[in-house]
């Protein structure tokens, strides 16, 4: 199961949040001002193409109808397992349905995953790791455990759980692969409100007598979480390469969905005979990915050209 | 070797053989027909006999030597069994190579002695009296005798094996030793598939002092037998080691030989994965492997030495729920058995490789299978619409989903994906769900994992709609596995349509007790028609084993009972092949139960 | 991308309070680069320190048990029906005189709370208890498997290392596109999903190429593939987390330093600032070691080699709690061990850490 590439993706990034972690002189006075201004550096072509190629991901979600007309569900028994061609641009799959008419429709529900557990992840990570960070010496010794429990525990079982109460459905892998990224994300979390905590314009506030809520709201969280909005983005991409994993282990969406975890695990047995049910659906997956990570890096440096 | 007369020669050839092509992969080729139970070329034939085949004589090299003795074959299989000997059908498939049968099932579909060499039953058809080899010693040396039979029926429905108890339970009463070698089977009611029912491997013969003084551990690792090879070594996850029982000398009288085995032993790989186990046929790394993937079987009948076993008994199909949901209504059954064109979906689905199976109830090897009944709902979707009219289903919703006072024509059906539904059955489900909807069923699937299913969380009339599995048998009494209504007192869960008719039944139990053959046939038959008429079941495909077997390897066949591999009588087909094959593990510190092989010849062929 | 805007790493005396294992470490430069300045820790403190985070391993690890037994427990589905059903290859409902001898045999007809102490007590003597479905003890079942999971890991991780560190010295920090073209590798690889690229590496390597075996077995030859199954996506982050690191090291003071006395490129990049970016991914090896535990049973499947991911996945199937518990917690005491290293290595290398920790 690929538990890999989810859980280095926050952790790895957090060298990321270590810059702006380290409080400079005026960081505390950009606070909330710094996002607003815009990036004055030319943008990358790899930038372009991945936004390019996003835009084709929000079409294929919302109104996948007018990338593909062909009906994903619609088979055709003359012809299963057909090469790509003039007819089928990337072939057809054992029922004879058209490959690229279902990674278009799929795209929806396997974005879908992506944000959603991401989503999930990072909301339960934000509650926990403020938590733990705030709460106090209680607080942050439980909340920390409860977290290296979760690291250390195989997120097929959280899976097996989820299937057995909904059924194998978009929702449950939502859910599992959510509360499988969040222990990563809680960390950083933790470790990001806390060096917020403790500087000059949270002190600040503290000393202005401004309410804890409002400080939390207003100074901490947003400085806390803004460095993990680049970690977000790869995120999404590492949420829907660890669906298809659980897909790969018999926890996938249920047929005939065309979700890409779905259609991975299906075009397996195909690999020799028909090579486009996998690599295609694949390079799809990959593509996703790369494009949330140059997107989600972008940003980021975007971000931190403001601030320097 | 002295065994009666048996009804039936053994090792008739029913496949064609064409002339041998170059190149060291190919030995034969074997050429399909649809509906007959196939055995492989190379495995046909007696090779010791007077009138052995004289190809068979060229495959092994040097003429009047006999086969090449020796060596290791390498078999890639997919799922790996929990034990040795179980209820399982994987379990079935290794409990051949270790242990015995009373009696042994031919492709004929008629039964031949074993340990049994000469049975009879009494008139009144409730008492089976077996007469058993007199040379016949378990691998730990204790002797098979009468005693050892009684107490392994006892077993067997005591908890020793839940599909033997599903097979004779309720008709079992006890065991009776009339002299040391001669046992009595004493049932309560006829039971006219007796014979081919024990010659299944979950009525494989042990060792009644192995089973009473080793643990459960043992018993499961490594059971005793009296079989052609004993376990040597298990590593699970990678494979089971066979050794050769060299003192074996009583093998079933359809086999290809007589004696210890050829070969010094197997390696059962489990190679799970489609693409690595055909994979490692190709490169050379495995001599043979199980279940070839239907997308390589095309080739894999060019270049290798292809076998397909039809398994008989139920084949897989659509259970209809009839207690709960859409599928009370008998219209509604019989309209989605004509709904969808099944035949083209299972040639498109399965490459052309599995023959589809009309039946819901007997799969086309099973004795006593009625063609005529298999055939009453050929796809017809003008009749089936008009069947759901007559139902009432007039209403439609805007994706074309029939509706009757608000209630939408949808069914939940439920499959074990992977583990008992194959990734080429799941093509022929979707297929049938898109073909329904013409119809206007609106089919939900839900695959379920081997935890969900097995735990019982698809077993009841509230859980499923419909549900997809099939069950092997070498005999149409399944039907009274599948059929009898479950009672208070006796329920059956094996009655997976949930069906409660009584006529049926009864016509089931007369088949079972009818007391000669053609009764037998017609009374089957008519069940099958009875059944067809309330069409509870809709047929899908034949559930197939295949094998493939590479040039260096030759003499496999599948055991006609199970569709399990035989290695009996396999061999390499040269000296260089089997110097090139592997060894077994060494010994390390042995325990006392292989320690048998101490004594015996070593193997001065080589 | 570009870090020319960044600055130059954290001045000494602005400590980072973020928790070690998450890898905020562009700092201890500044304890191992410039002279010591006498506040390493007394032996007592870090004793302090590591039997508390001792304390805590063992909690995890019995934390992982309990929240495994319990889900085994109470997931929907009866155990003596699931085991019954598997002995047979059947889906159906089973009459209490079926299920009795099961529920007696196993014990599933005590209280919860009596299973319950029964396996912590079975713990404590260190028995694991017997598989249901195997009737074999959970050590031997754990013990028979474990190698080949430990070699294919630990070989996964020294291919990623291997490959993420040749990258970065070669190309981090170059020309644009050679930079930008390897760190838009390193994404591709950390993206890639891992059953995806087995399984293409299986057909080119070992089918169409014929270089390695297709059933790899527990062989040497056999270890490669999946090996590599594992260690490409691992390397590909890796990779990313030390060049971010490594670029914004080649920026510091002390390499300018280490620049104008005359240091060759490679040199500089070999031998400081290398060091300095491997700290990063260390930590994420600290748990990349427990992640790759449940990532092994994809290589596994995929190769047909033993191991633990494919023992797991059957019992998890099986229902075969002995079996699953024991597997989860090995795989969180080997997780555990991994961290306290760690975690113990940084607060030797930086003292400051002791505060975070």
């Amino acid at each position: 199961m690929s538990t890999t590439p989810l859980t280095p993706a926050p952790a790895g990034r957090v060298s990321v949040p270590a810059g702006p972690a380290s409080p400079t002189p005026g960081h505390g006075t950009a606070d909330r001002t710094a996002r607003t201004s815009v990036s004055r550096r030319p943008v990358p072509v790899t930038v372009w193409v991945a936004g390019a190629f996003a835009v084709l991901l929000v079409i294929a979600s919302f109104a996948p109808g007018l990338l593909a007309t062909a009906d994903p569900r619609a088979i055709d028994l003359d012809a299963p397992l057909a090469p790509p061609g003039v007819d089928h641009w990337f072939g057809t799959d054992q029922s004879g349905r058209d490959l690229y008419s279902r990674i278009v429709h799929g795209t929806g529900s396997s974005l879908l995953i992506g944000l959603g557990a991401t989503g999930v992840g990072v909301g339960l990570a934000v509650v926990l790791g403020s938590w733990a960070a705030l709460g106090g010496r209680w607080a942050d010794a439980i909340i920390g455990r409860g977290i290296e429990v979760l690291f250390a525990f195989p997120i097929l079982l959280l899976a097996m759980v989820f299937i057995a109460v909904y059924g194998p459905s978009v929702q449950t892998l939502i859910l599992a692969v959510g509360l499988g990224i969040a222990p990563g994300y809680a960390r950083m979390v933790r470790a990001q409100v806390m060096s917020v905590r403790r500087s000059g314009y949270v002190q600040a506030a503290r000393a202005l007598g401004h309410h804890p809520a409002r400080i939390l709201t207003r100074h901490v969280l947003p400085n806390a979480l803004r460095p993990l909005l680049a970690v977000l983005t790869l995120g999404i991409g590492q949420s829907i390469v660890w669906a298809s994993g659980l897909a790969f282990l018999g926890f996938g969406v249920a047929p005939p969905s065309p979700e890409w975890g779905a259609l991975l695990e299906a075009g397996r047995p195909y690999i020799t005979a028909a090579w486009w049910l996998e690599i295609i659906p694949g390079l799809a997956v990959l593509a996703t990915a790369l494009t949330a990570t140059v997107l989600g890096r972008h940003v980021e440096s975007t971000l931190e050209g403001d601030r320097s | 070797m002295s065994t009666p007369p048996s009804p039936s020669a053994p090792g008739l050839r029913t496949t064609p053989r064409t002339p041998r092509l170059p190149g060291p992969r190919t030995t034969g080729l074997a050429v399909l027909t649809a509906t007959t139970l196939v055995l492989s070329a190379c495995a046909a034939g007696p090779g010791t006999g007077p009138d052995a085949d004289p190809e068979q004589a060229a495959l092994t090299g040097a003429a009047g030597a006999g086969p090449v003795q020796g060596g290791v074959i390498e078999y890639g299989h997919l799922q790996e069994p929990n034990c040795i000997f179980g209820g399982w059908i994987q379990e079935n498939f290794t409990a051949r190579q270790v242990l015995d049968n009373l009696v042994s099932h031919t492709e004929d579909g008629s039964v031949v002695p074993w340990i049994a060499t000469g049975w009879e039953v009494s008139e009144d058809g409730r008492a089976w009296t077996l007469r058993l080899r007199e040379d016949v010693t378990f691998t730990d040396g204790t002797a098979l005798d009468a005693e050892a039979v009684a107490y392994n029926f006892d077993y067997w429905l005591d908890g020793g094996n839940g599909t033997a108890a599903a097979h004779l339970g309720g008709f079992y009463d006890h065991s009776e030793v009339l002299d040391e070698h001669t046992v009595r089977i004493h049932l309560s009611a006829p039971f006219s598939p007796f014979l081919s029912t024990i010659s299944q491997s979950y009525f494989g013969l042990q060792s009644p002092t192995a089973l009473q003084t080793r643990t459960d551990e043992e018993n499961c690792t490594e059971p005793i037998g009296s079989g052609p090879f004993t376990v040597k070594d298990w590593k699970r996850g990678e494979y089971i080691e066979f050794e050769r029982n060299d003192d074996y000398d009583w093998a079933p009288q359809n086999a290809r030989h007589q004696g210890p085995a050829h070969v010094a032993g197997i390696r059962w790989n489990i190679v799970p994965d489609n693409t690595s186990r055909y994979g490692s046929l190709l490169s050379g790394e495995m001599d043979a492997i199980g279940e070839v993937p239907a997308v390589n079987i095309a080739q894999a009948r060019q270049d290798y030495d292809f076998t397909q076993y039809i398994t008989p008994g139920r084949p897989v199909v659509m259970s209809l729920n009839t207690q709960r949901g859409i599928f009370t209504d008998q219209q509604v059954r019989q309209a989605l058995s004509l709904a969808t064109d099944r035949e083209a979906n299972v040639a498109s689905a399965f490459l052309g490789t599995v023959p589809f199976e009309p039946s819901g109830y007997l799969s086309q090897t099973t004795p006593d299978y009625d063609e005529e009944a298999a055939a009453e709902y050929p796809f017809d979707l003008h009749r089936a619409n008009e069947l759901l009219d007559r139902a009432g289903w007039t209403g439609r919703d805007p994706d074309g989903t029939r509706t009757k006072d608000g209630r939408r024509l949808q069914a939940l059906v439920v499959y074990g994906l992977n583990s008992i539904i194959t990734p080429d059955g799941n093509t022929v489900i979707q297929n049938f769900q898109e073909q329904a909807r013409a119809a206007g069923f609106d089919l939900v699937l839900r695959p379920g994992t081997p935890s969900e299913f097995f735990g019982g969380a698809f077993s009841t009339p509230e859980s499923y709609d419909a549900q997809v599995g099939y069950w092997t048998s070498p005999h149409a009494g399944i039907l009274n596995i599948n059929y009898r209504p479950s009672t208070e007192e006796a329920p059956n869960g094996a009655n997976t349509t949930f069906l409660d008719q009584a006529r049926v039944f009864e016509t089931i139990q007369s088949a079972l007790q009818a007391p000669t053959p053609e009764e037998v046939t017609e009374r089957f038959s008519q069940a099958q028609h009875e059944l067809s008429e309330l069409a509870p079941a809709i047929g899908l495909y034949t559930q197939t084993n295949t094998l493939a077997v590479g040039g260096d390897v030759t003499g496999l066949w599948l055991d006609p009972a199970q569709g399990g591999p035989v290695f009996h009588d396999a061999h390499f087909t040269s000296q260089d092949a089997r110097d090139a094959s592997g060894t077994l593990t060494p010994d390390t510190a042995d325990t006392p139960d292989t320690a048998d092989s101490a004594d015996a010849p070593a193997e001065s062929e080589d | 991308m570009s870090l020319s805007t960044r600055h130059p790493g954290p001045s000494p005396s602005t400590p980072p309070p973020v928790h070690p294992a998450s890898a905020s470490v562009s700092h201890p430069a500044a304890a191992r680069d410039r002279p010591p300045r006498g506040n390493r820790p007394s032996p007592a403190a870090v004793a302090l320190v590591v039997g508390h985070k001792a304390l805590g391993a063992v909690f995890v690890v019995w934390a992982a048990a309990t929240l495994t037994f319990l889900i085994q427990a109470l997931l929907p589905g009866d155990r003596a029906t699931l085991l019954l059903n598997q002995q047979t290859g059947q889906v159906q409902e089973r009459t209490p005189e079926e299920l009795a001898p099961v529920n007696e045999a196993f014990g599933f007809d005590e209280p919860l709370i009596v299973q319950y102490l029964d396996f912590l007590g079975g713990l404590l003597r260190g028995d694991l208890g017997i598989s249901y479905t195997l009737y074999q003890p959970v050590t031997t079942v754990i013990g028979d498997q474990i190698a080949p999971t430990v070699v294919l890991t630990f070989t996964a991780l020294a291919i990623a290392w291997a490959l993420a560190v040749v990258l970065l010295v070669l190309t981090a920090r170059r020309t644009p596109w050679v930079s930008r073209i390897f760190s838009g590798l390193e994404s591709a690889a950390a993206a890639l999903p891992q059953y995806w690229l087995g399984i293409i590496l299986l057909v080119v390597f070992a089918l169409w190429l014929g270089i390695f075996p297709v059933v790899s077995g527990s062989g040497a030859a056999g270890l490669v593939l999946p090996a590599l199954t594992l260690g490409i996506p691992l390397a590909g982050f890796l990779a990313q987390v030390m060049r971010t690191e490594f670029e914004r090291t080649l920026d510091a003071p002390f390499v300018l330093t280490a620049r104008a006395r005359g240091m060759s490129d490679g040199g500089v990049r070999l031998r400081h600032v290398l060091r300095h970016s491997l700290l990063p991914g260390l930590s994420l090896t600290g748990w990349a070691v427990g992640a790759q535990f449940s990532a092994a049973v994809i290589a596994e499947n995929v190769f047909a080699r033993p191991g633990l991911g494919r023992v797991l996945v059957t019992a998890v199937n099986g229902r075969d709690l002995p079996v699953v518990c024991g597997v989860v917690m090995l795989v969180a005491v080997i997780y555990v061990i991994t961290n306290l290293v760690v975690d113990t290595a940084y607060i030797l290398v930086d003292p400051r850490l002791k505060e975070a920790a």
